[in-house]
């Protein structure tokens, strides 16, 4: 049994603090610029140009996990905003609008330079914009024009055929969008992007995620799942805010070794395997001792998330001749793929299929309405597959109106009625 | 045009997820699963707002699949809000793309002098909209409640019609003594109907104007008319659009420009906001500067308001009355 956390798990979280740390020094000792960006950003442009890059949805998961959001929420209910509006997205936020409401972590985030977020969610619009006052920053907003042509399988497409996956008006905005972003970063970094670097980087990326892409080969593979969903998460989710780079695909190769040495050695995560389980949509963050809550009673494992499963399929782009406009390919459609009809049901079944799930359990998010839609067709659409549902009632950072206990039984009882 | 009320939807519940789609949305997929969309040539879902997105991909995957097979095809009308230097490029050309779209539907292509003459019909009713909203204040002659449905009628009549009745209706409410209470500015998320109109003066004040796509923002300005009237109609309809898209400092403006001669405001933000809430503090914070009195409410607007609404309403109706026995000594 893997009582021990992976090696590779312990420098993962051991590098992003020290990232931190380092971030920190480097804006306030040494006065450079840093971006705070949505996760579906490309960082490779700022990384390219020596500007360092925070995700906000990774700064909200680390202050929901030092259990601090509670204190930074309640501080923004009590400035007027009511409980409907977004938490993940806004977390971050509060942590800068509400200083003294909690303590941030590792000494809390430093003014950015520039912030930036593609309008996805109707909401991203405003906090990023109450956000970029508060820190008195600029805010750089790459919209997100809507799909009307979704092929079937963009998983497949999106490797080779990313120019079939997104149509070209689509695209063609998005490139004129990254470029002026560009121009931003080198008026702000003084550096000029070197085109021939960009392609490089991306074939990094590919690179990594093909390394991602063998891991979750092995883990569907495997007779039982040999690393924890929290484990998976923390390694891809690190690497992932730094891909392409010389630490990420070495870690990224490390993290592969210590799961195949455990596929090999036949070590599993939990001994005695009797349900697979997958998680549907943003992580716990608050309380992720609940993907390991069902192994003793039930030997139930969490299996699958999207943060490891969507690197090698939504990051992957084969054909670097433009590398600008395979980025903007990657990122014009992030939301139609994990959340929209038909994307997001269609690939979340086929990962069914592949990993051999028992059971699956969907977020039903308390606050994000944008994440929460497309998600009555993904219940219907595994349903459909033989593949039993358990929506779980969640925010992902507030874990003010979370019932742990409640929501423990009520994954035990889908268990014992609806998965054995 | 489809607009939000109140009553049940269950053919659309099934597919909806509860909490983010407005009513007008969930009409509007009740209607295209339920047969009552048969007649329409095209449905064109506009992006006002991520919901609309949404509901555009739900259409077309409810379609997809079956569940549905007596529908119009389903269009995205993709004009986007930012103010980036590439989106009125891209605006232009998907109101392009939507005129080549309705144009192969109806084998006939409108000429730039056709489209002129239609934007001179609707001009001449913008301009009768305009002199309804010119009798809503500063001196109130007519209800919210009354003047709204004519101001929304714009999006649904024949132009030439609806300037013949808006005139007229101008003439008979010009005559009328003006109305006493309190002169309320209703903010927050756009209303599509004139029910919170209704509560709110059933307190005894008037509702004078609306941030919204609906009433005294339902024709705006005129479109220019110039040698690209279909660049013309992008622009139009991307300046004027008053949505959860709508850019906070364009919205801050108009909401802030609306705000001389009235007395009180109400902000709307019912279950579904995910967006005019973010703009909530600091409008409080400017009401508070200028000492306007105002309430939240956070009731369904097609909904009967919560007695605590109410007992709000009546507060700020009181405040109104302090502050002006105030001023008057």
């Amino acid at each position: 049994m893997a009582d021990s956390q992976l090696e590779a798990t312990v420098a993962a979280s051991a590098f992003q603090k020290q990232w931190f740390a380092d971030l920190r020094r480097r804006v306030f000792d040494d006065r450079q610029p840093y971006a705070l960006l949505q996760a579906d950003v490309p960082f490779e442009l700022f990384d390219l140009v020596d500007i360092p890059a925070a995700s906000n949805q990774w700064w909200a998961a680390i202050v929901a996990a030092k259990r601090q959001a509670p204190k930074f929420l309640d501080a923004m209910d009590a400035d007027g905003l009511h409980g409907d509006l977004c938490r993940y997205c806004s977390l971050g936020y509060a942590s800068t609008r509400y200083p003294d409401a909690g303590d941030s972590p590792w000494g809390g985030l430093p003014p950015p330079r520039l912030l930036c977020a593609r309008l996805t969610c109707d909401c991203i619009h405003r906090v990023f914009s109450l956000w970029a006052a508060t820190f008195g920053a600029e805010l750089f907003e790459i919209d997100h024009p809507g799909a009307g042509d979704l092929p079937p399988r963009w998983w497949e497409l999106g490797r080779h055929n990313w120019r079939e996956l997104v149509e070209p008006h689509r695209l063609a905005f998005v490139v004129a969008t990254l470029e002026r972003l560009v121009e931003r970063l080198e008026a702000i970094s003084g550096r000029a992007l070197d085109r021939d670097a960009l392609r490089e980087r991306l074939e990094l990326v590919n690179q990594q995620e093909e390394v991602f892409d063998a891991v979750r080969r092995l883990i569907a593979a495997a007779p039982e799942c040999p690393v924890r969903m929290t484990e998976q998460i923390t390694n891809v989710m690190a690497t992932q805010w730094v891909r392409g780079s010389e630490w990420a695909l070495a870690h990224a190769r490390a993290f592969h070794d210590e799961v195949k040495r455990r596929v090999d050695d036949g070590v599993a995560s939990c001994p005695d395997e009797r349900a697979r389980l997958m998680w549907i949509g943003a992580g716990l963050w608050h309380d992720t001792a609940f993907y390991t809550a069902f192994e003793a009673s039930h030997r139930a494992v969490f299996v699958w998330s999207m943060y490891l499963a969507f690197g090698p399929d939504g990051y992957i782009r084969y054909g670097l001749d433009d590398p600008m406009a395979a980025l903007a390919s990657r990122t014009a459609s992030f939301n139609e793929y994990l959340h929209n009809p038909p994307w997001a049901a269609e690939w979340i079944v086929h990962q069914a299929r592949e990993h051999r799930i028992d059971g699956a359990l969907v977020l039903r998010p308390r606050s994000m309405k944008p994440g929460a839609t497309g998600r009555l067709f993904i219940e219907r659409a595994l349903e459909d597959a033989g593949i039993p549902v358990l929506p779980i009632d969640a925010d992902v950072v507030d874990a003010r109106g979370w019932d742990a206990e409640g929501a423990r039984a009520g994954v035990r009882s889908f268990l014992d009625t609806r998965v054995f | 045009m489809i607009r939000g009320a109140f009553g049940a939807t269950p053919a659309a519940d099934a597919h909806l997820e509860p909490g983010i789609f407005p009513s007008r949305l969930r009409r509007l997929v009740e209607d295209a699963l339920t047969g009552r969309l048969t007649d329409a040539a095209r449905i064109v879902i506009p992006r006002t707002s991520d919901a609309d997105y949404k509901c555009f991909l739900y259409l077309r995957e409810l379609v997809r699949r079956g569940v549905t097979t007596a529908l119009a095809p389903v269009v995205l009308f993709d004009l986007l809000q930012s103010r980036g230097p590439d989106v009125r490029a891209y605006d232009v050309a998907r109101t392009r793309a939507l005129l080549d779209d309705l144009s192969s539907e109806s084998g006939r292509t409108p000429s730039d002098d056709d489209f002129r003459g239609e934007i001179v019909r609707t001009n001449a009713a913008r301009a009768a909209a305009r002199r309804l909203v010119e009798l809503r204040r500063p001196v109130p002659r007519v209800a919210g409640a009354e003047v709204f449905p004519l101001l929304a009628a714009f999006w649904e009549m024949d132009p030439d019609r609806y300037a013949e009745m808006a005139s007229d209706a101008a003439k008979r409410i010009a005559a009328r003594p003006p109305l006493a209470g309190p002169r309320v500015l209703l903010t927050g998320a756009p209303v599509d109907s004139h029910t919170l109109h209704e509560t709110i003066e059933s307190h005894g004040a008037v509702v004078v104007d609306e941030v919204g796509p609906w009433g005294s923002g339902a024709a705006g300005d005129d479109v220019r008319i110039d040698d690209d009237p279909v660049a013309a109609l992008a622009d139009k309809y991307r300046a004027d659009s008053i949505g959860a898209r709508t850019p906070v400092d364009a919205l801050r403006r108009s909401t802030e420009s609306k705000l001389e001669d009235v007395d009180a405001v109400v902000v709307s933000l019912p279950p579904d906001d995910a967006v005019f809430g973010w703009d909530y503090p600091a409008l409080r914070d400017v009401l508070n500067a200028r000492r306007v009195p105002h309430v939240c409410l956070r009731c369904e607007p097609y909904k009967r308001p919560t007695l605590a609404e109410h007992a709000a309403l009546d507060a700020m109706v009181s405040a109104v009355s302090r502050l002006q026995e105030a001023r008057n000594g």
